[in-house]
């Protein structure tokens, strides 16, 4: 199994660098952009993006055509990047913001030509000092060279790119979130209906809401066509995707692979195999949010439709693998933690449940546990996710309660008995 | 109104408005749903998860809240399914972890949705071992408003009235996740004068008012509707009272009044009623001192003087009475004397208004439908501010304000113009013709236009309100509102055959002393601009008769003091507001000691004099009020505004009896205005709310104190003699070279604003010497 190298060609060829303008130009930067604006349409390209049917990279999957095609026509009209890389396991945004920004600015800059927007973020979370100051200098070096602002490459078309930092929340990265964050209001999410920011989203206007991979991925498919795109992977997951790989692994990292080989492959031959010749006991395909696999499903392919079918999901594309001697309930409690952490208190199960369950965990794992807690976590699960069931139901606003459900469902129907093992048992005296 | 759709809810066919929210049209037909954070005049926010409900969606059933989920034809619905149930149950508990089980000495428990819900819908057993959430047990967020963050479910209703409603977001939610709670900005305190709305809609005890904290339990009180009297708007509102003590007035929804609001003051300005120093015999006046005097005395001396003076026995009325007391002094007075008597209201901003025949005057309703409202008046917020919450309610939902004067600054931000001292001068003269404003212009011609007008301080002329509202009247389709704004006036202009202001009173007095005068719950002398005018000609009055609640500085100089029963909670009558709407007024408690009502004491008084005095019952007296009234096809008799179907009050007939002649002729060289927290004698002796009213403060903005060479801070405010310390604030709203003066504070009224007062910082090294 190989790395099919499409966005993170650059970062290979010029490792210390590649974030320069001066490199970015040097290796074809700006041209398409340069070519798009001045030769193509905006439809000439949304129809690449739409024949590319690549699907959004933040996690939820969403197809990136549609979503642009549902943007409603309006006088105000805003791009807003999702830079707030926050799932746990989830570290790929973060080597495009801080090696390549120049390739997500000249996505973006097609992508606005194709929607005709002028106005465009890019929220990075707050944690993200380095990628963000990567990016703002990227923003500034575009500026001076006429690729951003009034009449960019001497054409008709204005764009001005706003680069915000987070203030360190999770929950920011749900999309109504993180334009609630932006508007200067508290990072909770909103109400729906109006269910898509493409409808109702940034100060109400119509927005387009992209994670930073997806729109890195713009200028390749716009050069080099979307039918070309499709034709990497497999169907329902064309086009490469980062993968997150880490846990215990002999080379944890970042891997840029076409979807569609096994999980147990990719461990084993980019991953270098486990660490210290273990078993895989469990593993989460897709970020902290997605229910745990089993050493015994690794030969589930990396597809949206296969671990969708398998009742998890491939989320954010971060792999993190639990070897045999992992303490599982430890490891549900750390994500349930999280969780609680990062829940934004506006709901009731979410706020109350989640720190709950992490009490609850907490007495387990550290041998406090009741033997009635193990019927009472799965029953508190069920009070934020009713049925239990993948994907989700919830009585809470956004997923986030619903994501601390998660490893506990897993856990328990996997694992119960470590689970068990773990409560004392009574000594009458 | 949206059209009728059919829905399904638990099986059942009914009919629903289109578009409405499913937890009200379930509510209309009589299927409760539980919850917490919806309320009826918030927006939702579906956040306490309370009302969730399950649908049937495209992909199946789906648990929907229903607070922000709207009816659509042939929508199906289940709030009673085991899914419903258990996510419900499921809310409770979460919600319950962290709740202290301090009910036994919570001021909500009896009357707490929490509580009540957890019986209907919650777990009977608690599953949680682990410690509670922890907050420091109440803190005090303002003087009158104490918040305990542990009793506290986050609903945001409080959070969303300051932010919705009232417009001053003084609360907030900080923190997040388990950690979020209400607090205030660090050293901004919840100073709203809506405050104890939050008190009201909060649905468990965490936010609490320092009035009734501790005072009862909920299945101690008794309760009556009655009409606050505080201003003119009258507000239907909840007394409580339980031992025969006012404990606690809340606010009614009256979908044409206050929807459910009140102010601080009209909500909390009732604790006088059980003060000590009420007034409980009658006094007379023996070699300077007050002495008791038996009723029966005292009417056996009174009559000796009223015989043979009949034409000089006059009356200075306040604006506190029922209709039917007015028209029992009316009755009175054309008893006793043959010519026809005037009456003098205390209050320097009556005018003759604006009653015309060709002027059509407004309710409170017409606001929500008028293009743009317009308003040049006296502070409405500080003054009329359940108007203040109604104005900013329409303007919200789109209706366009403009602004005269500098007033009302606190509505700047939300109208599309604000006519200040460009246009209009220090004495509220307008500088332009209202014809040249161009954005007036285009907002009224031909619309339907709302206004609110009436003087802005007691100096000013009417002759520019006159100019604006000829304008308005004459371009475009006009409801207006005369701002008067002092409790029951509009009650007096109706029941009283002719009503004069004080301007009036000084003339009339000085040409002809009366030898009788009658004041009756007014305090000019503590109040009026014409404070000093007013003490020389009652110095000269050989009889003076005060019939009011307490001592004050007005009836210092009476010879006779007669205990009153308080308009609230202690009288039964009825009030006309600002719109010609009257409801009725109820009594709750007894008064104390021997006070009397005024109908009682005109009674006595008339039938020592020897006439008939039957009539004078509140019922006589009402009927003479609906018969009085010029409209005949409402009669505001008792028996009609008792009935449920006149709930939010019957408008009457809207002609009024105001003959004022005098003007204040003097020019201000000040900004002079009212706060809604004064020094008034009732709110003196309001304990809780008595700290509010009682700061001295004058205002000015950073560049008028520069050129004055002052700096903000503790100054002295000197004048003949008569020097007062106080504070210097910065309000940039104020314009350039005006001083402002809240003139309901303690003793402001002494000062002659027509002429030069000076004021000084205070230096360290005095305030050292003071102490």
């Amino acid at each position: 199994m190989k790395e099919t190298v499409l966005l993170t060609k650059r970062m290979r060829d010029f490792p210390s660098d590649s974030h320069l303008i001066d490199i970015y130009e040097k290796s074809n930067g700006y041209k398409v952009a340069k070519k798009t604006l001045s030769k193509s349409s905006p439809e000439e390209v949304l129809k690449e993006i739409q024949d590319s049917n690549i699907k959004g990279r933040g996690g939820a999957g969403f197809p990136t055509g549609t979503k642009w095609g549902m943007l409603v026509e309006d006088k105000e009209k805003y791009l807003v990047i999702n830079a707030d890389e926050s799932e746990p396991g989830t570290f790929k945004d973060r080597i495009l913001l801080e090696r390549d920004p120049h390739q997500l600015i000249e996505g973006m800059i097609i992508t606005c030509f194709a929607a005709n927007i002028d106005k465009a973020f890019i929220y990075i979370r707050g944690e993200y000092a380095k990628p963000a100051r990567r990016v703002q200098n990227a923003v500034e070096q575009a500026y001076s060279k006429g690729y951003l602002g009034k009449k960019i490459f001497g054409t008709n078309m204005n764009l001005d790119i706003v680069v915000h930092l987070g203030a360190g929340a999770y929950i920011c990265g749900e999309e109504t979130a993180l334009l609630n964050s932006l508007e200067g209001r508290r990072g909770e999410p909103r109400l729906k209906p109006p269910f898509y920011p493409a409808v109702k989203g940034l100060y109400m206007k119509p927005t387009l809401v992209n994670n930073v991979e997806t729109i890195s991925s713009v200028p390749w498919i716009v050069e080099n066509t979307g039918a070309e795109y499709n034709k990497l992977g497999v169907e329902g997951s064309t086009g490469t995707r980062i993968f997150s790989l880490s846990g215990h692994i002999n080379k944890p990292g970042n891997y840029e692979i076409e979807m569609g080989s096994s999980f147990g492959e990719f461990v084993e031959t980019l991953g270098e195999g486990v660490r210290n010749n273990k078993k895989i006991k469990a593993f989460i395909p897709g970020g902290a949010s997605a229910p745990w696999l089993t050493g015994e499903q690794l030969e589930i392919k990396m597809t949206i439709d296969d671990v969708a079918k398998n009742n998890s999901m491939l989320g954010s594309g971060a792999v993190v693998m639990m070897d045999e001697d992992t303490n599982l309930v430890n490891a549900a409690k750390s994500i349930v933690s999280f969780f609680a952490h990062e829940s934004c208190g506006q709901c009731t199960p979410c706020r109350e449940g989640t720190t709950w369950l992490e009490m609850i965990l907490d007495r387990v794992a550290s041998g406090r546990g009741r033997s009635s807690d193990l019927e009472l976590l799965l029953d508190v699960c069920d009070n934020i996710s009713p049925g239990l069931s993948w994907p989700p139901k919830m009585t809470t606003i956004c997923p986030l309660g619903p994501s601390a459900v998660s490893p506990i469902t897993s856990l328990m129907k996997n694992f119960r008995e470590e689970v068990e093992n773990m409560i004392p048992t009574k000594v009458l005296l | 109104m949206n059209e009728m759709v059919k829905i399904n809810v638990n099986g059942i066919e009914i009919q629903a408005d289109n578009n409405k929210l499913l937890i009200e049209a379930c509510e209309d037909s009589g299927i409760h749903i539980p919850r917490f954070c919806w309320h009826k005049r918030l927006d939702p926010v579906g956040m306490c998860r309370m009302c969730l409900v399950e649908v049937d969606t495209p992909r199946g059933k789906a648990l929907v809240p229903s607070c922000t989920t709207k009816v659509t034809p042939n929508l199906v619905v289940d709030t009673e399914s085991e899914v419903v149930k258990k996510a419900q149950e499921g809310v409770l508990e979460f919600l319950l972890i962290n709740h202290p089980l301090d009910c036994p000495i919570c001021d909500k428990a009896g009357e707490c949705p929490l509580q009540d819900q957890t019986v209907s819908y919650g777990p009977g057993e608690s599953r949680f071992v682990e410690e509670k959430r922890h907050f420091e047990k109440p803190i005090s967020i303002s003087e009158i408003i104490l918040l305990d963050r542990e009793r506290c479910i986050l609903c945001a209703r409080c959070t969303r009235f300051s932010d919705e409603i009232s417009g001053d977001p003084l609360i907030e939610f900080v923190q997040r996740g388990n950690k979020t709670e209400v607090n205030t900005f660090p050293n901004e305190p919840f100073r709203s004068y809506f405050s104890g709305n939050t008190v009201q809609i909060c649905p468990v005890g965490a936010l609490t008012s320092t009035s009734y904290r501790f005072k009862a339990r909920p299945w101690d009180l008794k309760a009556t509707t009655s009409t606050c009297n505080g201003c003119t708007v009258g507000c239907t509102v909840e007394l409580n009272a339980s031992q025969n003590k006012m404990l606690r007035i809340l606010g009614v929804d009256n979908d044409s009044v206050n929807q459910g609001w009140l102010c601080d003051k009209g909500r909390y300005n009732f604790e006088f009623l059980n003060n000590q120093s009420r007034l409980k015999e009658s006094l007379e006046k023996v070699n300077e001192k007050f002495e008791i005097i038996s009723n029966k005395d005292l009417i056996n001396k009174l009559k000796n003087k009223i015989l043979n003076n009949e034409n000089k026995v006059k009356f200075l009325l306040g604006t506190n009475l029922t209709n039917e007391e007015y028209a029992a002094f009316n009755e009175f007075s054309a008893l006793i004397s043959k010519s026809k008597s005037d009456f003098y209201l205390s209050d320097d901003y009556l005018f003759n208004g604006y009653f015309e025949k060709n002027i059509s005057l407004a309710t409170f309703n017409n606001l929500d439908t008028a293009d743009t409202i317009v308003i040049w008046s006296e502070d409405i917020k500080e003054n009329l501010p359940i108007l203040y919450l109604r104005v900013r309610q329409a303007v919200k939902n789109g209706t366009k304000l403009i602004i005269l004067g500098h007033n009302n600054s606190t509505l700047k931000d939300i109208a599309s113009d604000f006519y200040s001292s460009d246009i209009i001068d220090e004495n509220f003269e307008l500088k332009v013709q209202p014809e040249n404003l161009k954005n007036l212009k285009d907002a009224v011609i031909g619309k339907n236009v709302t206004a609110i007008i009436g003087k802005s301080s007691p100096y000013q002329n009417k002759k520019s309100l006159d100019l604006l509202v000829s304008f308005l009247n004459e371009n475009s389709n006009l409801s207006l509102l005369n701002s008067f704004s002092k409790g029951n006036s509009f009650g007096a202009f109706q029941n009283l055959d002719s009503v004069k202001g004080l301007p009036d009173l000084c003339k009339d007095f000085e040409e002809d002393l009366p030898e009788v005068l009658f004041i009756v719950g007014a305090d000019p002398i503590g109040s009026s601009v014409l404070t000093n005018k007013i003490t020389s000609i009652l110095e000269k009055i050989n009889c003076i008769v005060s019939l009011d609640l307490f001592i004050h500085q007005t009836n210092e100089l009476a010879n006779y003091v007669v205990p009153m029963n308080s308009t609230v909670s202690e009288k039964e009558g009825t009030f006309t507001n600002i719109e010609f709407r009257s409801s009725k007024i109820n009594k709750i408690t007894p008064s104390p000691g021997k006070a009397l009502s005024e109908n009682e004491f005109l009674s006595n008084l008339l039938s020592s004099l020897g006439k008939s005095t039957d009539f004078l019952s509140v019922h006589e007296l009402n009927t003479k009020v609906a018969e009085n009234n010029f409209n005949q096809v409402n009669k505001i008799t008792f028996d009609e505004l008792d009935k449920p179907s006149n709930f939010d009050g019957i408008i009457s007939g809207k002609e009024v009896n105001i003959n004022c002649t005098f003007f204040i002729e003097d020019k201000s060289l000040y900004y002079v205005g009212r706060k809604l927290y004064g020094d008034s004698v009732t709110q003196r002796n309001s304990q809780s709310i008595s700290i509010l009213g009682s700061k001295k403060y004058i205002q000015a903005n950073l560049s008028t104190i520069k050129t004055l060479d002052l700096e903000a801070g503790k100054c002295y405010i000197e004048q003949n003699g008569l020097k007062l310390s106080s504070e210097l604030i910065i309000n940039e709203n104020i314009p350039d070279g005006l001083i402002y003066f809240p003139i309901n504070r303690r003793n402001f009224v002494k000062y002659n604003f027509a002429e030069k007062i000076n004021i000084s910082n205070i230096s360290n090294e005095d305030i050292l010497s003071v102490q």
